[in-house]
């Protein structure tokens, strides 16, 4: 599904130049789930947005779905994006000024899905997410844990084939954070592709794989199932 | 989608309530004061659209050069009107001779009251399309009828039926009452077309008007004419052009190079100043001055839009990156903050509706129009709908796209500050913002001043105390020294003299004198006033040289007083004794200069006092009785007993009389309305930029606080916060200040030229404006700076 070869990625600042990703090459299968770690200030956010589409790599190829993408203009990452990918991030980001039913609807509403549909498959997934009863809620009103079950019920409403999670329980205890590695692992059960970025050991062990960095590439590979 | 938007549109507005407010109330204020300029606007492009030949009928002007200098005026001589009917009468529907507009007495019955109206020929019915409601609709036919507007009639006859009524007018003439026309509404010209009486009965009057029947030298009356419709106005100038220069009989006035030519209806109210025989303009300069100004007022409440969406850009980078993580793209953002805007507009245009129904009748007086809310006129709704649109792009379009091109990356990892990028186009739109506003109070408070400056000019007599009754019928002739000494024994007033023009204006011009070292070829041009022998001691006039008139001396009768300007104008070393003789070597006696005064206003106070020959009036010439009250006395006690005495003596006239002060006093109306609206257009562009400053100072206190809460911690006192937040924005008003000076001075220096008397634009203007910005600047801003300056700094630093 993903195959990324010799990616490269620099950042320029007046003084320096930070390579953020140095001939970075590697292969996700789909129905897979793979873990990125390495120490802060590898490259592995960076990563991460270039898979999402968020961000354009700087030299190399990335293929999406067999389709290279790495040249893709703004419009086009976005539909790529909406229809295939689906973010959690470690600070949750949910719009403050939107209720939880809310913000789990943007990604549907984005791709066109018409209200009656919608109102089904966000409940459908805040059901399974648990928070059904606090679909009203601000997100502020919520706990961390909570919020970051929103932002998972938010990545996974539009079906996506890819779900990209940076540091996911980064900001959560530890039964909190047990709680979203297990969703996570029930999604990739049902067939969700997903690739996962973390510094702890314990939540790397629910993926199938996991790649280290340093520096900007790849230094091992251990497969864990 | 749609509903998304607006939800978070609306709880955004809902949670930010002082920006909300600011940017609401500041675009509904800047939108209500263009609202109101774009109606007065509509009002004065309208002008006398009651008349639906309005770009067929012309008025026929004359431009005459006295002496190399052009005057261009609508006073033409009578023969005009034949040499017209003979040359080209084929290329007009009508040619309609009329005297000036003039008050009359119209007597019914026992109710007497002074209308006014013109003397016109047939054709002026159909020429104006006058609404005939009662009557016949060629009423002037006959030499002793007359046409009465409604409220004429209703005043007359009350609710009696007027038609074949027979009226008195003036004490003078029976005259039937043919027809009742509509009203002529205001904002048209001849608005105060009381009556139409028929020129014929005008021309067959009075001897003055019968002898220049074939007078090309006495411009005297009014020529209108209306087109045929395949004719132009260029084509047809340019055979008027020579009609009086190349007529037989007009050799005399041929030194004058008198060239004829017609002014449009079209170009009356707003283009009707001329100089050196040229169009040069007139009101529509306020008309485009009032328009920019407008415009310039809602740019600034736009400015304030977009200033406070992109410093709120900050807080809503977060949303931005969520939104385009989960699939929308640039363009739906763009979409959205547009909406957004709209939205914000849309609540601000029914809040600005609100502000105008509220201050339409104050604005009316201010500007002394009668505009009313166009709520049937389908075309102020289209241009209002395209107005909301127009400004919501206007004011969303820069934070659309500016919030729209944040990348999601940087947002959601949190680094991403709406730093420097955001910083230089914010601090256009405070300056732009400010430099206008300096810009309109310099202009304001030279225009104020200019005004002032003309209203301390030494007018030459004391106009205080003095009031002035026309009597221009028949019924005074005769009279004065009766009611001279009737008034005068009544103790109401201590001293009475007659004019032939009132106090505030001169009527007269004649040329065609000969004196003493006269220079060859010499075109002179006096303004002319006759004047009983106490004018001079009753208005207060200061005598130079000479002495004044007096009744002890029989030969006064052929005496005349000049003006000091009138002595030099005409080159005369030792005025007093001197004659002057009138060059058509008639038997009338020559003039003799007995005395010189000092000059007197009785004209434009913005222009040059003309050379004025006051002459003993020996005919009884008298329009107007000068009174000067009794100052022992209260002035109501004065009034009411001159009433009396008039009363006694012309049981049957309406009383009416004028201050003079008061009559002096309208010829600032007009500069003193611009200047009032300027000041209240200022007063609200300030007002508003101000709102814009005080929320753009409390984002950025609030960016701050941080800052704020770890510099006091560090051990910054109050003072030291307060210029740390408070030093950026002065040194934007600086700049304006320095931008908006040398504008201001320009167009103002430009504005000023038109006035020969000017004021001079001095140096403590820009000071005073640019301290009060500063000023006003320092308290905008110091009150959230202090807010922010005095906060917790625990509390501060816990916001993190
Ligand atoms: N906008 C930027 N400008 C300059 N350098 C950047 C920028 N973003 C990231 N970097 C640099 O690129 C490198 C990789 O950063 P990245 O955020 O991918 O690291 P990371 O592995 O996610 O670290 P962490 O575990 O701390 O989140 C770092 O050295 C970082 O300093
Ligand atoms: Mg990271």
């Amino acid at each position: 599904m993903i195959k990324i070869k010799d990616l490269e990625k620099y950042y320029r600042t007046e003084e320096v130049q930070t390579v953020a990703l140095n001939k970075l090459s590697f292969e996700v299968k789909e129905g897979e789930f793979v873990a990125v770690m390495g120490p802060s200030g590898c490259g592995k956010s960076t990563l991460l947005n270039i898979i999402g589409l968020l961000d354009d790599p700087d030299g190399g190829s990335f293929e999406f779905n067999g389709i290279e993408v790495s040249g893709y203009k703004e419009r086009q990452r976005a539909n790529l994006r909406k229809h295939n990918i689906g973010f959690v991030f470690q600070s949750f980001n949910l719009i403050d000024e939107l209720t939880v039913f809310e913000n789990v609807e943007l990604p549907l509403i984005y791709t066109g899905v018409k209200p009656a549909e919608r109102k089904r498959r966000v409940e459908e997934v805040l059901e399974k997410m648990q928070i059904m009863h606090r679909r009203n809620h601000f997100p502020q009103q919520l706990s961390g844990g909570q919020q970051q079950r929103v932002a998972v019920a938010r990545a996974v409403v539009n079906d996506p084939k890819l779900i990209l999670a940076d540091e996911p329980t980064g900001n959560l205890d530890s039964s909190n954070g047990n709680e979203v590695m297990q969703l996570l692992t029930e999604l990739n059960e049902q067939g969700t592709t997903i690739v996962m970025v973390t510094h702890s050991e314990h939540d790397a062990k629910y993926s199938h794989r996991v790649i280290r960095m340093l520096d900007g590439h790849k230094v091992t590979e251990s497969l864990l199932v | 989608m749609i509903r998304n938007y607006f939800k978070i549109a609306w709880r955004n507005l809902r949670k930010n309530k002082i920006y909300s407010f600011i940017n609401i109330f500041g675009l509904a204020i800047g939108m209500a004061v263009t609202i109101i300029i774009g109606l007065w606007v509509h009002d004065e492009l309208n002008y006398n659209h009651y008349f639906k030949n309005r770009d067929k009928i012309a008025q026929v002007f004359q431009t005459q050069t006295f002496n190399g200098n052009k005057g261009t005026g609508s006073a033409i001589p009578r023969p005009l009107e034949m040499a017209m009917r003979e040359q080209h009468s084929d290329k007009f529907k009508h040619i309609v001779m009329s005297s000036w507009n003039q008050p009359s007495y119209l007597e019914y019955k026992d109710i007497n009251i002074s209308k006014n109206g013109n003397s016109m020929q047939e054709g002026a019915i159909d020429m104006l399309g006058l609404k005939i409601l009662k009557g016949v609709k060629d009423g002037i036919s006959d030499r002793y009828s007359i046409m009465l507007s409604a409220s004429t009639a209703k005043a007359l006859f009350g609710d009696e039926e007027p038609i074949g009524k027979i009226i008195k007018a003036n004490s003078q003439y029976d005259l039937k009452v043919t027809a009742v026309y509509e009203d002529i509404p205001v904002n048209n010209s001849f608005s105060d077309l009381d009556f139409v009486k028929p020129w014929d009965l005008y021309a067959n009057s009075m001897d003055w008007v019968k002898r220049s029947i074939d007078s090309w030298g006495n411009n005297s009356f009014q020529l209108f004419v209306q087109m045929n419709d395949d004719q132009t106005l260029d084509d047809l100038n340019k055979q008027i052009e020579r009609i009086k220069l190349d007529a037989p009989g007009a050799e005399d006035t041929k030194q004058y190079n008198p060239v004829m030519f017609l002014h449009p209806m079209d170009d009356w109210h707003l283009r009707s100043e001329f100089k050196n025989g040229v169009k040069t303009g007139g009101r529509i300069e306020y008309v485009w001055l009032f328009g920019i100004i407008g415009l310039f007022v809602l740019l600034l409440a736009c400015i304030n839009f977009m200033n406070l969406s992109t410093a709120r850009s900050e807080k809503r980078a977060k949303e931005v990156g969520i939104r385009k993580s989960v699939g929308s793209s640039r363009e739906q953002l763009i979409r959205q903050f547009l909406g957004e805007s709209l939205f914000v507009v849309v609540i601000a245009w029914v809040l600005a509706i609100i502000i105008v129904l509220a201050s339409l009748d104050g604005f009316n007086k201010l500007a002394s129009k009668a505009i009313e809310f166009p709520w049937t006129n389908p075309s102020f709704w289209l241009a209002s709908i395209a107005f909301v649109i127009i400004t919501a792009v206007l004011s969303g379009s820069y934070p659309a796209l500016y919030l729209s091109s944040f990348n999601p990356v940087e947002v959601l990892k949190g680094t991403f500050k709406a730093g420097k990028l955001a910083h230089l186009p914010r601090k256009v739109l405070v300056v732009t913002q400010f430099t206008v506003s300096i810009a309109l109070i310099i202009g304001t408070i030279i225009i104020l001043k200019q005004i002032q400056h003309t209203k301390n000019r030494p007018i030459g007599y004391s106009k205080e105390g003095l009031i002035q009754i026309p009597v221009m019928s028949q019924d005074f002739l005769g009279k004065q020294d009766i009611m001279r000494n009737a008034f005068l024994s009544s103790g109401a007033a201590i001293a009475m003299s007659t004019s032939s023009s009132p106090t505030t204006n001169v009527w007269s011009n004649r040329s065609g004198f000969l004196w003493e070292g006269k220079p060859d070829g010499f075109q002179e041009d006096l303004a002319w006033v006759e004047v009983s022998p106490e004018y001079v001691s009753s208005l207060g006039l200061k005598v130079v040289e000479g002495r004044d008139f007096s009744r002890e001396f029989p030969t006064d009768s052929n005496a005349v007083l000049l003006n000091k300007t009138a002595v030099k104008y005409m080159g005369l070393n030792d005025p007093v004794g001197k004659l002057i003789r009138s060059d058509d070597d008639g038997e009338d006696e020559p003039m003799k200069v007995i005395g010189v005064v000092e000059d007197v206003i009785m004209q434009s106070p913005y222009e040059p006092v003309k050379q004025t020959i006051f002459v003993f009036d020996r005919h009884g010439n008298a329009s107007y009785y000068n009174l000067r009250l009794n100052p022992d006395r209260s002035v109501s006690q004065n009034l009411e007993t001159i009433e009396q005495v008039f009363k006694e003596h012309f049981p049957n006239l309406p009383f009416s009389y004028q201050f003079v002060d008061e009559e002096y006093a309208q010829k600032f109306a007009a500069e003193e309305r611009i200047a009032s609206l300027a000041s209240v257009f200022t007063v609200l562009a300030i007002l508003i930029s101000c709102l814009g400053l005080f929320g753009l100072a409390s984002f950025v206190a609030e960016q701050r606080t941080k800052e704020i809460g770890v510099r006091k911690v560090l051990g910054a006192d109050i003072t030291n916060l307060w210029m740390l937040l408070s030093k950026d924005f002065l040194t934007l008003v600086a700049i304006s200040l320095l931008i908006a000076s040398p504008l201001a001075y320009f167009f103002m220096q430009n504005w000023i030229t038109k006035f020969t008397y000017k004021t001079n634009i001095s140096w403590w203007i820009f000071l005073m404006a640019g301290m009060g910005a500063i000023l006003i600047t320092m308290i905008t801003v110091s009150f959230q700076s202090l807010k922010a300056a005095t906060a917790n700094p625990v509390k501060s630093l816990r916001t993190e």
